[in-house]
Parts: C-alpha cells; structure tokens; sequence
C-alpha cells in the first residue's frame, strides 16, 4: 500500500514540474524542424535514424543544464550572460539571437501558410487569425493556462505516428539502423543532413526558451531531480515524434526515390503510397508543428529582451505591466506574417541564412551553458558532473566543426 | 561627473610612468554615501590587485598610482562596481522588475562617490561607443534623448550584497507628506525609528522635518545619530532652530558635530551660539538682507533674487551705510512700488524699531506687535545688525506661555 502511495506522490509531484522541458523540447519540432526530418527521410532513408540516439542523449543533456539552472539561480540563460559577461556580450547575443529567431518564426509561419494551403484553408486571413488568438492567449491566460494549451498541441504530433503506420514501413530496418550504421554515414550528403536534423533539433532558442520558461514556473529546489528527469523525458519524446517523421517519409519517398525539396511537397508525395488519408494526418502535423513553433520561439525573443535589459517578462503578467515582453511577441509574428504574405520574396534563402546563423550561435551558447552550469558561486553543490561535461563539450567541438563544413558547403553551393 | 564606463579598462601607472595594468573594477562601502575605497587591476600577468585608493594621484583623463603603493583586501562592508552593481536587475519595493543597471555615475567631490546608476538607452549605447552618434542621428529627427539616471538615494545599499538592486519605493510615499505631519507622526514612535526613516529620507527635506520635531525629540535625535549625519542635517535647518538644537547637546557633542559642517555654516553657528545665553539670543537668526542707501530699486531686486534663493523668511530690507551701522529699513511691498530707478535712501524709513541683545523677550513681543511687525533687528551698541527676530519664533515662545 504505501509502496503505491509513495509512487502516487512522486508521479504527482512530477506532473506539477512537467513542462518547460517537454514544451520546449517538443517546440523543436517546429515547422523547420518538421521539415528537415521529413526531407532527411526521403533522401537518405533509414540510414539517417542512427543519428538520433546520440541527439537525444545531447538534447537531454542541454536541456537538463538550462532546467537546472533555472531552478537553482531562478534566473534565465538571458540574465546571467547579460550579468557575468557584461553588456557589450548582451548586445550582440541579443542582435544575432533576434535575428535568427526572426528567420525561424518566418519559416514557422511560411510552413504554417503551406499546410493551410494542402487543407485547403484561405492562408492570408488564416495566418492573422492565428496571430490573434495566440496573443489573446498569451497575454491573458495565466502561466498554467498557457501551458496547458502548449500541452494539448503535443497530443496531436500523435498525427505523424499514424501517418508513419499507413505507410507501413520497414519495421526490421527501422530499428536496427538506429544502431547498426550504414555504408553512406562519410558522405556529404549524410553529413550535413546529419548537421541540419541536429541543428534544427537543438537550438539557441530552445535552450533560452526552457531557462526561462521553467524560471518562470517557480519550481521549488526540492523537486529539481523532477525537473531534471522531465529534460531525458522530454528528449525522448521528442525524438520519438521525431523518429515517426522519418520513417513516413523513409517508408514511402526514400523507397519509391521520390525527389522533394519541401515540407508540403513531402505532404503531398507520400499521398500515392500511403493514402490521401496519411497525406492530410502529414499536413495537420506540420501546421500543428509550425504553430507551436512560431508561438514558442517568439516568446524566446521576448524573454530574451526582457532578461537582456532587465524589463518585466512573465507570461503570469498582466498585459499593462509587461508591455515591452508581449509588444515583442506580437511584434515578430505580426512582422513574419506580413513578410510571408509578400509574394516575391526568397524565403528559402533567407531561412537557410538564419539556420546557418543558429549553427554558428549554439556552440557560443553551449560555451556559456557550460561556464555557467559549472560555475561553483552560482551553482553552489549543483555544478554539472564530469561525463556531463565531456559529453555537452566534445559535442560543442563537433558541433562547431559540422556547423562550419555546412555553413561553407551551403554557401559555396558545392 | 563621470561615467563608469569612461573609465573601465583604462591604462594604469605609477606616477613615475611603469604600467601596472587596466582598470577592471571598483570597490565601494556599501552605505549610503558610497564611497569609493580601493580600485582593482589586472595586471598584464592577468592576476588581479586591490589598491586603496590613497594611493591614486590622479584619476581625471589618466589613472596614476604613487611609486609606493600597497595592495590591499576587499573589507566586510565592501562591495565591487562590476561584480556587485554594474548589469544587476533594479526592482522595486514589491519585486517588480524594473530596468537594469547600464552604467554607474561616478561624482569625484569632495571624494570619488557612486552618486547614482545610469538606467537608460544611452547608458547602453555608451558602453558600444555610440552614444553620440545615436544621439545625434536623434537630435536630426527631432528627438532629444536624454539619459535616466537613478539617485543614490533611491537604492538599498544592504541588498546589493545579495545581488538585487532594491529600490526604496516606500520613502517615495513618505516624501509626499507634508513636513510638519510627518514630524508629528514620528514623535509617537520611538527615537529608533526616528532615526531610521530619516535616514531614508533626501537630508533637505529631512532637515525640514527634524526643525518640526519638539525639541525634546530634536535633543533626543541628535543624541543618537552620528556627528556627520547630524551635521548634515544641520546644514540644512534654519539657523535658529539649529542653535536650539545645538544647545540642548552637551558641549563636547556639539563640538564633534560643529566640526563636521562646512566653514561657513559652522562660523555662522558659533555667531549665534555667542548671544545665546542672553534673552532674546536664543530667538536670533542670521537670515536677513542689507543693501547700501545708494542702491537702485532694481538693483536691490536683483540682490535679492540672487543671495535668498533658500530664505525661509524675507520681508524687511535694511539698510547699512559704509560703516554698517544700521541707518533704515523698507519692506518688499514699499520696494514693489517704487520705480526701477528710486534711489533707496529716498524710500526707506528712517526711523528703525530695534532690540538690543539684553532687551527681555515681553519686550520685544510688544514692541513688534504694538508696531505690526513680522520681524525686527538686534543690535549692538555700535548700531551693527546681529540679526533678527522674526514673529513665529516669537509666536512660539508666546505659546509656551498660554
């Protein structure tokens, strides 16, 4: 009996933490994200499953350091760079990290416009709709609300399994390629579609956004291994959506060498193999996906400012005291949202800058995370262990060395 | 005045011109005059030296050490400018979060002090060395930028050690009350708390507050706070009521405070606490105008308005010849009627009600109301002006006789 009992309260106790994590981890599924896993798929199959091990295990672990952080110091990624690196760091952290950000809302918003297209929605009114209820949502539901909301949009990520099932993939391969590699693992193409699911995947606005959206939730420093296990749950759920992603593709695209260059042009392809049915579950998806994106990442702006100059920033404020916060937020949706609408603008090519801009930013980030997670006046007994360290810093190393070969593959063009 | 960032980073030698290496940090005594105490440098082996600030000759344009001097360690009651204060979160009294600290004012007299924290866009654009250039590419739009700054005043020199830069949004509240009530208020409480909140409270108007207070508490008070607090506030109350002040202190205390007041003032002081122990001694203050017979009606305007800006009290003009005995008297509304260029001899009255120092108080009283007037001079035998005694100090001493 008190064998259940303890077991009732420790998983109560983690439903009060469970969030930010799996919120964040689950936003990198982001319309960007979506796409670049689906495109994966159908270029290199199965083959490209065998990154997601490692990605999980380096996601978790990034994930937990912000998380740990946050509870700890009670403070965003934001404030402490702004507070142990000065001002003129700030600065330029705050340009490149808007910047970048921008480019990822507008290719949230542009996947957003696509999806709505394939389901046949009028996109214009569509896209400024959706602005608007979620700034309604934002400003005045509370933080449990907003996350709340965040969480039902999880549920339906549940689209892309079924999707994957209707193509009734490989299931042998699948699994084994997640372990066993492949003959093509040392080819270009392989490396930087390796480099592209992983910088999508793990993002300079994910880990400011998981730091302040668990500041933002007050967990007491009791429930810090709560916290702590909800960054490998998160993880792990991610890239089980993510998995499902590749292999509707893998299953229908890769094995048929369907070319696409696309999200929505992936949507419609695998429609032949899978039915019209998987096609419609693979737009909903993507809409779903570039929806939570656009909100989350917006938001990761907002706070950013708001921590990098020391203004108000809750999501638990009232409009009229965290006027800067939302007026950032509403500003970057509103701004993709017109951009997206303009008819002859290269939206691939300002996306692909900024995605290069966000590899060149995450090992800059991953060196303040480990400088602060490590750093003993702030972190008192919670500084990072030692594999941890090995692990988040070789990858930074690697991470660095993949970002530049595909920052100069992508443009050079070769 | 200048500004933190100005000056962080730059090149430090000693006086005989070796390097010793760049300004990364100040060091400041966490209190409410904060003073700075030492300076610390990164030396070019990037180790990091205190140095009290003693042994800075110069700190205007370049910084330079003397040839012999020590290093030293941060004290308790010492916070740094960078680690403590500079980028830290301002909130105010109910954690709101409010702007962050983009530079540090630094006042150099008397001593190199924080006077306050720079909270605007500039402050930030000062850092990046585009201050200026903002600020024209503005002033062409337009646009005036002008820079926020954050008094000294406002801020909770005890939280900074926890990292928070609190504001004390209470002593705003309490800045609104009217002096008088506010001193009425605190006479229920206890002497402590007296102290306390006065401390919180801008010294001017503190001062004014404390010259409300009776005098048993003024006595009390004075009795606790430190000589230079006291003096400060001194400085600032009338000088009558600071001489009451004084007298109910014993002499060695008023001595230790005397010492603590400008030159001036304390000279002031001593003037009156001579003729204290006369009748209408207590009574006199030093806040009165002469002008000479000759002056014009505009140019006596133009006196006034430049040397009784901070009067509490003008009605009556006097007027001195050149061996300042005292010849006439007018008041403001006889010289709003005449012509700019009445001579003052022609407009004055003559004949001057005056007390001497050993006329008793009833005297004085009658004398001043028999005549319907709010102030008269004190003289002495040589017909030289001590100073005046005005009605509601005489009020006062009627009220203690109902």
């Amino acid at each position: 009996m008190n064998f259940i009992k303890g077991w009732k309260k420790r998983l109560l106790l983690f439903l009060a933490v469970l969030g930010p994590s799996t919120i964040t981890t689950m936003a990198g599924n982001d319309g960007a994200g979506v796409t670049t896993y689906s495109l994966a798929g159908a270029h290199l199959g199965y083959t490209i499953l065998l990154t997601l091990p490692f990605l999980t295990l380096l996601y978790a672990i990034t994930q937990e350091m912000g998380s740990r952080i946050a509870v700890v110091t009670g403070k965003g990624l934001a404030d402490l760079i702004r507070e142990r690196f000065g001002i003129i760091v700030a600065c330029g952290m705050f340009l490149l990290m808007s910047i970048a950000n921008f480019g990822s809302i507008l290719a949230n918003v542009s996947a957003l416009k696509t999806s709505s297209q394939i389901l046949g929605l009028p996109s214009a009114p569509f896209i400024f709709f959706i602005i608007l209820v979620a700034f309604l949502l934002v400003t005045n539901a509370n933080y449990q609300t907003n996350q709340k909301v965040f969480m039902l949009g999880m549920i339906i990520y549940l689209s892309y399994v079924f999707s994957a099932l209707l193509g009734k993939p490989h299931w042998g391969e699948a699994f084994t390629s997640l372990v066993v590699p492949s003959s093509n693992i040392l080819t270009k193409d392989y490396i930087v579609t390796a480099i592209a699911v992983l910088g999508t995947t793990i993002t300079p606005w994910g880990q400011f956004f998981v730091q302040s959206y668990m500041k933002d939730k007050n967990v007491p420093i009791n429930n810090l291994r709560f916290a702590k296990f909800e960054a490998f749950f998160g993880a792990s759920l991610s890239n089980f959506f993510t998995f499902f992603i590749i292999i509707a593709t893998a299953a229908t695209l890769f094995v048929n060498k369907v070319n696409v260059t696309t999200g929505e042009q992936a949507a419609m392809a695998i429609q032949p193999f899978a039915g019209k049915f998987a096609g419609v579950l693979f737009a909903v998806g993507l809409m779903n996906a570039a929806l939570i994106g656009m909100i989350i990442i917006s938001l990761s702006t907002a706070y950013v400012f708001s921590e990098f100059f020391g203004f108000e920033g809750t999501l638990d404020a009232p409009f009229s005291k965290s006027k800067l916060f939302y007026g950032i937020f509403l500003f970057n949706l509103t701004a993709a949202g017109l951009i997206v609408m303009l008819p002859s603008i290269n939206l691939f090519k300002i996306v692909l800058y900024t995605q290069s801009l966000n590899a060149i930013l995450l090992p800059v980030i991953l060196f303040f995370l480990l400088k602060i997670s490590n750093n003993k006046e702030l972190m008192g007994t919670y500084t990072n262990n030692k594999w941890y360290n090995y692990v988040a810093g070789t990858s930074a190393v690697m991470i660095v060395l993949a970002a530049i070969a595909a920052v100069v593959t992508s443009i050079l063009n070769i | 005045m200048l500004y933190f960032s100005e000056i962080k980073g730059k090149e430090i030698r000693t006086e005989d011109g070796i390097k010793v290496g760049k300004l990364s940090d100040l060091i400041f005594l966490a209190s409410d005059h904060p003073t700075i105490t030492k300076v610390s440098i990164r030396t070019s082996e990037n180790t990091h030296i205190i140095v009290p600030f003693q042994f800075v000759n110069k700190f205007n344009g370049e910084i330079a050490l003397s040839k012999s001097y020590l290093t030293s360690e941060l004290a308790d009651n010492e916070l740094y400018v960078v680690k403590n204060l500079l980028d830290k979160q301002i909130i105010d009294i109910q954690g709101n979060k409010i702007v962050r600290v983009n530079d540090i004012v630094l006042q150099d007299k008397p001593d190199l002090y924080i006077a306050g924290v720079d909270i605007g866009f500039l402050g930030v654009l000062r850092w990046l060395k585009i201050e200026r250039l903002v600020f024209n590419v503005f002033l062409t739009l337009g646009v005036k930028l002008t820079s926020q700054f954050l008094s000294w005043g406002y801020i909770q020199p005890l939280e900074l050690a926890r990292g928070r830069v609190k504001l004390k949004k209470e002593n705003e509240k309490l800045a609104r009350i009217p002096p008088e009530d506010l001193a009425d208020h605190l006479e229920k409480t206890n002497i402590l708390n007296i102290k306390k909140i006065l401390n919180l409270l801008d010294k001017k108007y503190a001062a004014e507050v404390v010259g409300n207070l009776n005098v048993n508490y003024q006595g009390a008070l004075f009795r606790q706070l430190s000589p230079e607090n006291a003096a400060k506030i001194i400085t600032y109350v009338d000088p009558d009521e600071a001489v009451d002040i004084l007298l109910t202190l014993s002499l060695k205390r008023r001595e230790n405070i005397l010492n603590f007041l400008p030159d001036e003032v304390k000279k002031r002081l001593n003037y009156l606490l001579k003729f204290s122990s006369t009748p209408i001694g207590k009574l006199i203050t030093t806040e009165y105008m002469t002008v000479s017979p000759q002056n014009t009606a505009s140019e006596v305007l133009t006196l006034i308005r430049k040397f009784t800006p901070d009067f509490s009290f003008l009605i009556y003009i006097y007027v001195v010849n050149q061996h300042l005995e005292l010849v006439g008297v007018f008041s403001i509304h006889e010289l709003l009627l005449q012509k700019n260029d009445a001579i003052v001899y022609k407009f004055m009255t003559q004949n001057v009600s005056i007390v001497h120092l050993k006329t008793p108080k009833e005297i004085a009283v009658k004398r001043m109301l028999k005549y319907k007037l709010t102030a008269v001079p004190v003289i002495d035998n040589s017909k030289k002006i001590l100073g005046i005694i005005t009605f509601d100090d005489v009020t006062e001493y009627l009220i203690d006789k109902i």
